[in-house]
């Protein structure tokens, strides 16, 4: 009988906690990347983001819990585990005088393995030239830098704590070009970010962090299709507007009287809503498909309770 | 008066550091000046006599010493003299910190954005640092006054204040001068500019003790007007022109510096070299120094090393031309000359080379291991350690890696040093033995592993004290030389000092046991680093 081997996830953790005290840090994160896709990490700062990469990375040790990368343990296995990773950290080190092309060349002596040509290609498509010393580098060619490091070995995953931070809208455009073309060449990408549009060009899945604690993952279709909608409301001059009734429908909430016009939102069902404006005279309503960003703070602005239920 | 406090919060550790080394150096050079001055008048004047003969010797680092037989002349010739040279340190890092570290943090735009005019920052640095150097010189003057209450001697409480206001006029002086210096050069080049500016006129007034064609040129030099006061003993006094001299040094030299920093950009020197702009590179750099561990670390540091191997070469020569008049004024005193004919027919140039360089190289390899380790505990602050740690390549093999690079670097200095001490000395006819000036050079690389040893350990266990702690380390090495045997201490505690393991190689041969002594020190620290770096946390 043929034995079938599986193979491992890209990243496992498995009740992965690190408590700092006074409630920071990250608690009993159960999460799994499988292999080829590209994964979005989202939280407001603070949030765990970057505790989880540094213990992905082995940088910190975990107070409970493991994580596997690739199957290997990122505590007993690190060195292992670094052969595997393109790693981008989200304060860029600071290489002082050394030149560009310096550091990529000491980098990658340590690392071994480094195309040349993958360099040239990658930082001529960034347009970081090279022979500038790293202090007088801007915030965003310190940050191409820092990309053109992270991928230039072709690793297997790709760990990338806040990348686009610092770079202008075309280099952003760039950058997620790149990450597309990494995917399709069979890599992982495990990306952290607070930026919602970064997270809606690139990710396959989103997970949702809050304050330590894994709130949900989900497809990114899955995120959208949450019910919250932004509802606008226009009614006919001189009529009675029932903003009580409005106000008291079920999942209505945020609202705003104008003139003539209510703006909401509206949690779920419609049908309260409706209700309530069943004696009005509307001459316009329109629904906004929620965006991810309207998703995301609607996570983030509500009492945990309701987080901890939804 | 928010922009003073903030810098009193940012130099705190500085503060504290050289208040407390300032309290020790003075209380135990005090209360060791009674261990063993006697009680007679003789054994004080021979007392007196013997720390001539030292500070011959040393002429070209302390000042003549005044009435060394009294506690107040030795004090003010081993405590407060060379305290001058500590502060003088602090100054340097403190001025070149402030104004080009904290300028690339981004702390100086920070504050800046507040509204705080660029005059009134460096004003409020300036003021920050004065009330430092007033702590630490208050501190060391209050060692001196309980090591003489410790004696049951008398003192004048005016000329303890009158040293102490020395230092304080010194150190500004100091400050103001590495304030400017920092302002005209770029960012990378600051600190080892205002290094050379602040040694080069350290030198002109020391070596003007020697050559009396420097003394022309020794007013430019503020430690000359530090050294016309020596206010602490019988026979002493502050020179008030001098102070008023020294203060005007601080006053001009900062307002000079408050002038460049507003004149210049953040970022920029004032004195700007226009670069020819090239075509874009999207090469990695060809060298292949950086495919191989070691050697990728001392390349990165190629120009340290150049700086440091000429550095070396320089004061070995110095040393070499001064050491015929250091033998002449020893020879010169009566009451040396039966001490010293026991050496005058064997070893006494070598004794004397030995004593005078050699002391100098050990401080100065203390001073390259600790310069090794705040690299060291930098990386982990600017996130160096981080990405070093995201290739494969293991916590130990970092530590190990940092501690082979020191080892190559200091075998490269140390090989300069002893070529040029062996050339030098043979040009000045002194003949040193070959094999005895192999062995002390290469001495030099153990000695400096027993620092880089602790300094790994501390970068280990807590980087952003790492400095601090190892400056109080050699400090309290240097001490446990000097004092152990006055205060009796216990041999082992002695020997944990590789001041006192080095020895005499270039008189005596190598001793086995301390190289050994040495290497156990440096490998216990090492093994320890790698211990507690399997086990700490990474990242800032």
């Amino acid at each position: 009988m043929l034995a079938l081997r599986v193979a491992p996830p890209a990243i496992r953790t498995d009740r992965l906690s690190k408590d700092y005290g006074v409630g920071r840090g990250l608690f009993e994160l159960d999460l799994q990347v499988t292999g080829q896709e590209v994964f979005g990490y989202l939280g407001p700062n603070g949030s765990g983001k970057t505790t989880t990469i540094r213990l992905l990375m082995g940088m910190i040790r975990p107070t409970g819990g493991t994580a596997h990368v690739f199957g290997l343990d990122c505590v007993r296995d690190s060195v292992q585990v670094k052969r595997k990773v393109g790693y981008l950290p989200g304060d860029v080190p600071q290489y002082g005088s050394l030149t560009g092309d310096e550091v990529i060349a000491y980098l990658g002596g340590m690392r071994g393995g480094v195309d040349r040509r993958r360099v040239h290609r990658l930082a001529e498509r960034f347009d970081l030239d090279l022979s500038r010393r790293f202090r007088e580098y801007s915030s965003g060619n310190k940050q191409k830098l820092a990309i053109v490091v992270a991928f230039m070995h072709r690793p297997d995953l790709l760990i990338l704590d806040e990348p686009t931070s610092g770079l202008d809208p075309l280099n952003q455009q760039e950058f997620y070009a790149l990450l597309r073309e990494t995917r399709d060449d069979g890599a992982t990408v495990f990306l952290s970010s607070h930026i919602l549009s970064e997270v809606e060009h690139v990710c396959d899945r989103v997970g949702i962090i809050r304050d330590g604690r894994l709130v949900r993952v989900a497809e990114l279709d899955d995120l959208r299709h949450i019910r919250v909608h932004r509802v606008e409301i226009e009614f006919a001059p001189g009529t009675p507007i029932p903003e009580r009734e409005i106000r008291a429908a079920e999942g209505v909430e945020e609202m705003k009287a104008e003139g003539d016009r209510i703006t909401c939102t509206v949690r779920g069902s419609f049908d309260p809503l409706l209700h309530a404006l069943r004696d009005a005279t509307v001459t316009d309503l329109v629904s906004t498909e929620p965006s991810l960003e309207d998703v995301f703070l609607s996570y983030f602005s509500e009492p945990r309770r309701r987080l901890l239920t939804s | 008066m928010t922009a003073v406090l903030l810098a009193l919060r940012l130099g705190r550790w500085g503060i504290v550091g050289f208040s407390l080394a300032g309290f020790v150096f003075n209380f135990v050079n005090a209360v060791a000046f009674f261990q063993i001055a006697g009680h007679t008048p003789q054994e004080r004047a021979a007392l007196g006599a013997t720390m001539s003969a030292l500070a011959a010797q040393l002429v070209v680092l302390l000042p003549p010493p005044i009435r060394p037989d009294t506690v107040a002349g030795y004090v003010q010739f081993r405590g407060f003299n060379s305290l001058a040279i500590l502060l003088a340190v602090w100054a340097l890092a403190s001025a070149t910190g402030f104004a080009r570290a904290d300028e690339e943090k981004g702390l100086v735009e920070s504050e800046l954005a507040t509204g705080t005019s660029r005059v009134a920052l460096v004003g409020s640095r300036v003021l920050a640092f004065a009330i430092g150097l007033a702590v630490a010189a208050a501190m060391a003057g209050m060692a001196f006054v309980l090591g003489v209450a410790s004696g049951n001697e008398s003192f004048e409480r005016g000329r303890v204040v009158e040293a102490a206001a020395n230092l304080v006029a010194l150190g500004l002086a100091c400050y103001g001068i590495s304030l400017l210096v920092s302002q005209l050069t770029a960012a990378r080049f600051a600190t080892a500019a205002a290094g050379a500016v602040l040694l080069a006129l350290f030198f002109l007034n020391s070596l003007s003790r020697v050559f009396s064609w420097l003394s022309t040129w020794r007013w430019l030099s503020p430690f000359r007007y530090y050294d016309l006061s020596q206010p602490l003993p019988q026979g002493g006094q502050l020179d008030v022109r001098a102070f008023l001299v020294l203060l005007g040094i601080a006053l001009v030299a900062s307002s000079a510096a408050a002038f460049a920093f507003w004149r210049r950009d953040l970022g920029g020197a004032l004195v700007r070299v226009p670069m020819r702009a090239g075509p874009p590179r999207y090469e990695p750099s060809t060298s292949p120094w950086w495919r191989y561990p070691v050697l990728r670390g001392v390349y990165e540091r190629r120009l340290g090393v150049l700086a440091w191997s000429a550095g070396v070469a320089a004061l070995a020569v110095l040393f070499v031309s001064l050491t015929r008049t250091i033998v002449n004024v020893l020879l010169n005193i009566p009451a040396l000359l039966p001490y010293l004919s026991i050496f005058v027919h064997q070893q006494l140039y070598p004794a004397v080379l030995g004593y005078t360089w050699l002391n100098v190289a050990q401080l100065l390899f203390a001073g390259l291991a600790i310069t090794h380790v705040a690299r060291w505990s930098a990386e982990d602050s600017d996130g160096r350690l981080e990405m070093a740690l995201s290739a494969p390549y293991s916590r130990a093999a970092v530590v190990v890696e940092r501690m082979a690079v020191l080892v190559a670097v200091a075998l490269v200095v140390a090989a300069v040093s002893g070529l040029t001490l062996y050339y030098a000395s043979h040009a000045n006819g002194i003949d040193l033995s070959v094999p005895r000036l192999t062995a002390a050079s290469l001495m030099l690389v153990p000695f400096a592993l027993v620092f880089a040893g602790a300094g790994a350990l501390l970068a280990s266990w807590n980087p952003r004290a790492t400095v601090g702690l190892l400056g109080a380390f050699a400090f309290a090495s240097y001490l446990d030389t000097e004092l152990g045997p006055v205060f009796k201490l216990p041999l082992w505690l002695q020997d944990l000092s590789a001041f006192k393991l080095f020895g005499t190689p270039l008189v005596t041969g190598v001793e086995w046991r301390s190289v050994t002594l040495m290497l156990l020190l440096a490998a216990a620290g090492v093994g320890s680093s790698i211990l507690l770096m399997q086990r700490r946390d990474v990242g800032r």
